[in-house]
């Protein structure tokens, strides 16, 4: 199509004036008194896998009908994948419409085909349903530095497209129910990767653990019975003590005291945690996804009813060789989810865990000689016992020269809103209805309030 | 458990092995030396305590650190004397340190070692340790640095990583302007290679309607709103400008940016053979070059009413666009605000951002913009020199970078190599900070970032703390096991020497604990250790016979303590 990108960019900058009455409404958020799930016992865990750098998603899940993969292959050219390569999945509803997995994610195909995992299409970031005219006459309304991978990466975590924020989805579920959990410093939200927007509330933070060992870290000798343990306590603890009043020193001793006992916290209930039969690839994310298996093992130690994992895979910005990057990295996470489920099913936990993928962006359809660029919407896993496996969600567009979706250069807009993915999502793991657009502030631009779950991705 | 268990006994065991060293007689100078006269006592013009304190904070904060014997020097000078030195020495460039790295390479000393590409970002990390790490102008070093987190490039993309010019001559820009004028250094960070491909104004082509090709906006956008007037409107003390109806009105809007956005179009990398659109063999060493051909040529409405004409050359719209954002009243307190959170406090008084941002608009002698009158400004503004009070909330938390940096230079690192070779990959494991190379334009933290909790109750910010977590705050100690205990200040790359640190002086002074901790107290808190505290130290580190031991338990215990890390 043929549309007026100026005008089109013009609306992708937010001057930060609209973002003040949303971060004032939040305020409140830590000390309201929640609706979400209140009932301990009911164990569930989210793991967020975010594909950072914006993963070529058009090349992970390929229509294979003959009129569609006609479609791709001319728009994709040299970077189309052999038809007769493509793993086949069984969606129950696309009717003539048929879908391929790269051919790399065979373990993800069977577990699709299996019904332990499912497909969403086409989701990314908007502020409202995407309208082609709109965009055209210059009215629409749309995110925060559109195609630019530090918002994009951001808003998938923030759930926050119309500016930029530090507070994310996750750490504001956290903000909300962190309190159904034991109350002993570990928070809610764990991340093997670090502090991260999405696990980042406004009174909770990300405990970071590490894939190594049992994940915790203590300060070297704390904990040891021997001359230098008892001397490293001692004096540790001396300077720890909060008697001096400095509002910059007391914080960073109260947070340093926190991780101290947090860690020892940690530490002590990993010593229960399972010794899995399962075994785990040596990349990067199986190992994250083993050290969370461990922690969910010992979940009854850790006094959590509720958590939260993130885990980071870099090197997805392919606009090189992104035909051998994916036929490099994509078995790699294919691998690493099955790894995971079987992992939780020996731990009987599978049903309690539901694991998605994020990134920044899927990428333009045409091609740039030897890769792609920055796009918009893209195709997304989910995977656990809870999901409706096996189907695809939301719409695939159907890819064509003319398509209204085309906003240019082959970049597709969403079909449906990251606002809808995590509405389904964050319901799933506990947050109320009436909870929800605290979790999400713009999801009642998209999901009226007591429809229940837009997609349905689970326990259709 | 068992891994914990093994580091700590391998810890003792190194410490062990330095002991025995050290009375093995491989060391030289390492007799018992009478207790009256250890190497770092005063030298023969006696200066007190409290001198050397009020020189340690100003120094501390000012530059990346100096020893107890350069301390007390220092110490006999007014701080602006010595801060007026610092300020007139030339600086010390990342280039020449690259390019012997890469001579080294090109004479094979590496072929033994890693691939290639790892000596390629070796060099660039090795430029940036050895200069901060042994460079005189150590003040121009820590504004550099300062500035680096104000106007971000990162080497999280790939091609500034790897190409070993491109972030050293970014760098190095920093440095030349650290103590020049504030236009010259927007522009040249406008026109740097690193910044283009950063903010992807590199190959920004004009408008092409016909192929729905416009602007690209990236940096029209971080140039406004990080790089020199911020969001809203400021008065002179920083507070924002309110309209009518009590709100803070915005620097610009969408209009503003588009403008912007097309006096940022024509230029790609310079040098030899230029052409615009080049993207294979980019030119890290040169500014970028402007293509006419390829800029915006129309008429552009930028901020307060300013019209750039149209048919200029595309670099007098560079020009006259740095002209417009150089004089908006915004940048003196915007950025003197950063830069006084940078080296001094988290939460100046309005006063003191009015009296840094007077400066900025005018030096003195009617010039706008001077760096160095700014930074000295700061440094030697009475909020910064008058007594620390632990009762106000003056102070910053230093980064855990800038502490590991500090204690290097003050335990004088060195090497027999001719470089100090160190890559920053230890401290950089441990608590995820290392120069350039931020998540984000936005940095490691916001300037803004206030912590849930008596902070955000109190209405102040501490950006620090948005980098201070389980992880980082418990990784700073086991570092420091490392360095302190376990002699290893730094990692190097396989054909260059190894870096030592000098403890012998202190391990000599450990003799008397009290002595000990008064030293240290001045070195590293600036005598703003608890009495108490010290107390209880000296009472635990008497117990130690040990001195070599004992100064390395009261050296890592004032590294954690909440007095040295929370600097006022």
């Amino acid at each position: 199509m043929k549309m007026n990108r100026r005008q089109f960019l013009n609306h992708t900058c937010a001057t930060g004036t609209t973002a003040l009455t949303s971060v004032t409404a939040l305020g409140s958020l830590g000390m309201m008194r929640s609706a979400s799930a209140q009932t301990a016992g009911d164990y569930r865990a989210l793991v967020c896998i975010l594909l950072a750098g914006g993963n070529d998603a058009y090349n992970m899940l390929v229509p294979t009908d003959g009129p569609q993969y006609a479609a791709y292959s001319t728009i994709r050219s040299d970077l189309a994948l052999p038809r007769d390569t493509l793993l086949a999945l069984n969606f129950p509803e696309t009717g003539d419409r048929t879908f391929g997995l790269h051919p790399g994610m065979g373990r993800l195909a069977g577990l699709i085909n299996s019904g332990d995992a499912a497909m969403v299409a086409n989701v990314g970031t908007l502020l409202e349903p995407f309208d082609a005219q709109a965009v055209e006459n210059g009215t629409a309304t749309l995110p925060v530095g559109l195609f630019s991978h530090a918002d994009q990466i951001a808003q998938w975590q923030t759930a926050m497209p119309d500016q930029r924020s530090a507070v994310g989805w996750g750490g504001r579920m956290a903000d909300l129910m962190q309190g159904i959990n034991l109350a002993n410093g570990v928070s809610m939200n764990v991340s093997l990767s670090g502090s991260n927007t999405f696990q980042s509330g406004r009174t909770t933070n990300e405990f970071s653990i590490t894939s190594e060992g049992d994940g915790a870290l203590s300060i070297n000798g704390y904990d040891e019975d021997s001359f230098f343990g008892d001397f490293r306590r001692r004096t540790t603890d001396s300077l720890l003590s909060p008697t001096r009043t400095q509002i910059l020193r007391s914080e960073y001793r109260r947070r340093f005291r926190d991780a101290i006992d947090a860690n020892t916290t940690f530490a002590t209930a990993m010593q229960d945690a399972a010794q899995l039969q399962t075994t785990f690839s040596a990349n990067g994310l199986s190992q994250a996804l083993r050290q969370v298996a461990r922690v969910i093992s010992a979940r009854d130690q850790l006094g959590a009813s509720r958590q939260t994992f993130f885990v980071t895979v870099g090197g997805w910005d392919h606009h090189d060789e992104v035909i051998q990057n994916q036929a490099r990295m994509l078995p790699m996470v294919s691998n690493a989810l099955e790894e995971f489920r079987d992992a939780l099913v020996e731990l009987a936990a599978f049903d309690a865990v539901t694991t998605f993928t994020i990134s920044d962006f899927a990428r333009t359809l045409t091609s740039n000689g030897r890769g792609s660029d920055h796009g918009w919407g893209g195709h997304h896993v989910v995977m656990g016992g809870d999901v409706s496996g096996g189907r695809l969600f939301g719409d695939y567009p159907l890819l064509a020269d003319n398509s209204v979706l085309d906003v240019g250069r082959g970049i597709y807009a969403p079909t449906l809103a990251t606002d809808e993915y995590f509405a389904d999502l964050a319901l799933w793991f506990g947050v109320s209805d009436s909870d929800l657009a605290l979790v999400l502030p713009n999801v009642r631009r998209f999901v009226a309030s007591g429809s229940g779950s837009p997609l349905g991705l689970f326990g259709g | 458990m068992i891994s914990r268990q093994s580091l700590v006994h391998a810890t003792i065991l190194v410490v062990s092995l330095l002991l025995g060293a050290c009375g093995g007689g491989g060391g030289g100078n390492d007799a018992p030396p009478p207790v009256s006269n250890p190497p770092p006592t005063p030298a023969p013009p006696p200066v007190s305590k409290a001198e050397i304190d009020a020189a340690s904070r100003m120094i501390q904060r000012a530059s990346f650190g100096i020893a107890y014997d350069e301390l007390e020097s220092a110490a006999q000078l007014s701080p602006e004397t010595w801060l007026d030195q610092q300020l007139a020495l030339p600086a010390t460039y990342h280039r020449g340190v690259m390019e012997e790295v890469l001579s080294r390479r090109a004479r094979g000393e590496f072929d033994a070692f890693e691939e290639d590409i790892e000596y390629l970002i070796f060099g660039r990390r090795i430029a940036w340790w050895h200069n901060t790490l042994t460079a005189p102008d150590t003040v121009r070093q820590r504004v550099a640095y300062a500035l680096s987190q104000i106007f971000v490039v990162s080497d999280r993309v790939d091609t500034l990583e790897i190409y070993p010019y491109a972030l050293n001559t970014y760098y190095d820009l920093l440095l030349q302007h650290a103590f020049g004028n504030y236009r010259d250094l927007l522009r040249d960070v406008t026109l740097s290679p690193a910044m283009g491909l950063y903010l992807s104004h590199l190959n920004n082509r004009a408008a092409d309607p016909a192929r729905n090709i416009f602007p690209d906006e990236n940096y029209a956008r971080e140039v406004m709103q990080l790089f020199s007037i911020g969001l809203f409107e400021l008065n002179l003390d920083g507070s924002p400008r309110l309209d009518a109806n009590g709100r803070p009105i915005p620097s610009y809007d969408n209009d503003d940016i588009r403008e912007f956005a097309e006096i940022f179009t024509g230029l790609s990398f310079g040098g030899p053979g230029a052409f615009f659109g080049n993207r294979d063999e980019p030119n890290f060493s040169v500014p970028m070059q402007m293509f006419d051909a390829a800029h915006e040529p129309g008429q552009k409405q930028l901020l307060n009413g300013f019209v750039v004409p149209a048919g200029q050359s595309g670099i007098q719209d560079v020009e006259l666009a740095i002209d417009n954002l150089f004089n908006h009243p915004n940048v003196g307190p915007f950025i003197g605000r950063q830069l006084i959170q940078r080296l001094v406090t988290s939460n100046p008084s309005p006063a003191y951002i009015e009296r840094v941002a007077r400066v900025f608009n005018d030096n003195g002698a009617g010039i706008r913009g001077d760096l160095r009158a700014v930074v000295r400004s700061i440094l030697l503004d009475p909020e910064a020199t008058s007594p620390a009070d632990p009762l106000t909330v003056s102070g910053a938390l230093r980064e855990p970078l800038v502490r590991y940096i500090t204690l290097l230079r003050q335990f004088k690192i060195d090497s027999t190599d001719s470089l100090v070779a160190a890559t920053g990959y230890l401290i950089q494991q441990a608590v995820n900070q290392h120069p350039m190379s931020a998540p984000s334009v936005f940095n490691f933290y916001l300037p803004d970032h206030t912590p849930a909790g008596p902070i955000a109750d109190a209405g102040l910010v501490a950006p620090e703390f948005q980098i201070t977590n389980a992880t980082t705050i418990i990784g700073w100690p086991n570092v420091l096991d490392a360095i302190v205990l376990g002699d290893f200040p730094a990692e190097t790359p396989e054909g260059f020497d190894p870096v030592t640190l000098d403890f012998d002086p202190w391990i000599a002074l450990a003799d008397d604990t009290t002595e000990l901790i008064r030293a240290l107290d001045s070195l590293l808190t600036a005598g703003q250790l608890d009495p108490a505290l010290a107390d209880v130290w000296i009472a635990e580190l008497d117990a130690i016979e040990d001195r070599s031991f004992r100064f390395r338990s009261a050296l890592w215990l004032f590294l954690i303590s909440p007095e040295y890390v929370v600097l006022q």
